[in-house]
């Protein structure tokens, strides 16, 4: 179970991603989120934001058109 | 000042298609951390009025304020309800900065008072490049 869950269901890229950073933002480490998308292109881009601000995706899973990222705040 | 390993972008067209563009990368560079400068000049300056509505240049000549309207719609039910709002935040973080370009103000008549408030003031050629020393510098 994560500690907070984040639904972006509809929303298209830019959106997860930004919404994704102001979620980690209010987190404190150690605090996993779980990240609910539809986009396709967040599978490439949530990781590249991931990435580039230093957290973690522990699990990426994907169920038909629904995309579910575990997200570990550093 | 320089920033390091930053991106400067210069928009110089007054589109839909350009202003998605910028708000796109601006609003993402800021959610990863990267400082950007956005250095509009000639027709990109439009983009910098708060009652500016861009039309979209790909559409059909008669349907190009329909389509930039009907854009606008489409990107609220993708999530982006208010672009200006999202711009504001990116701005107020300190990673999307927006410059207008002061000699094409002149030549075009365009006012800092009819801009946004939190654009930055106005600078030229040698004041672009020497912000975008240590940055790629990208043309919209």
């Amino acid at each position: 179970m994560a500690d907070l869950v984040l639904n972006t269901l509809g929303k298209k890229c830019p959106m997860p991603v930004l919404m994704t950073k102001k979620e980690l933002k209010k987190m404190s480490s150690g605090q996993t989120l779980e990240l609910i998308t539809d986009d396709r292109g967040a599978l490439k881009d949530v990781p590249a934001l991931v990435n580039k601000i230093g957290d973690k995706i522990l699990e990426t899973k994907e169920a038909g058109e629904q995309i579910t990222f575990m997200i570990q705040k550093a | 000042m320089a920033e390091e390993n930053g991106i400067s972008f210069i928009v110089s067209d007054r589109s839909f298609e350009k202003f998605g563009m910028a708000l796109i990368l601006g609003t993402t560079g800021d959610a990863m951390d990267v400082k950007m400068n956005f250095f509009f000049t000639f027709w990109g300056l439009h983009l910098l009025k708060r009652k500016f509505k861009p039309k979209s240049a790909g559409m059909f000549t008669g349907m190009k304020g329909m389509g930039g309207m009907m854009f606008r719609k489409k990107l609220g039910k993708f999530g982006m309800e208010d672009p200006w709002a999202m711009i504001k935040d990116a701005v107020e973080n300190g990673n999307m900065k927006l410059y207008p370009c002061q000699m094409t103000m002149d030549l075009m008549n365009i006012k800092r008072e009819e801009m946004w408030d939190y654009v930055e003031d106005p600078i030229g050629a040698a004041g672009f490049l020497e912000l975008s020393a240590n940055s790629k510098i990208v043309s919209l």
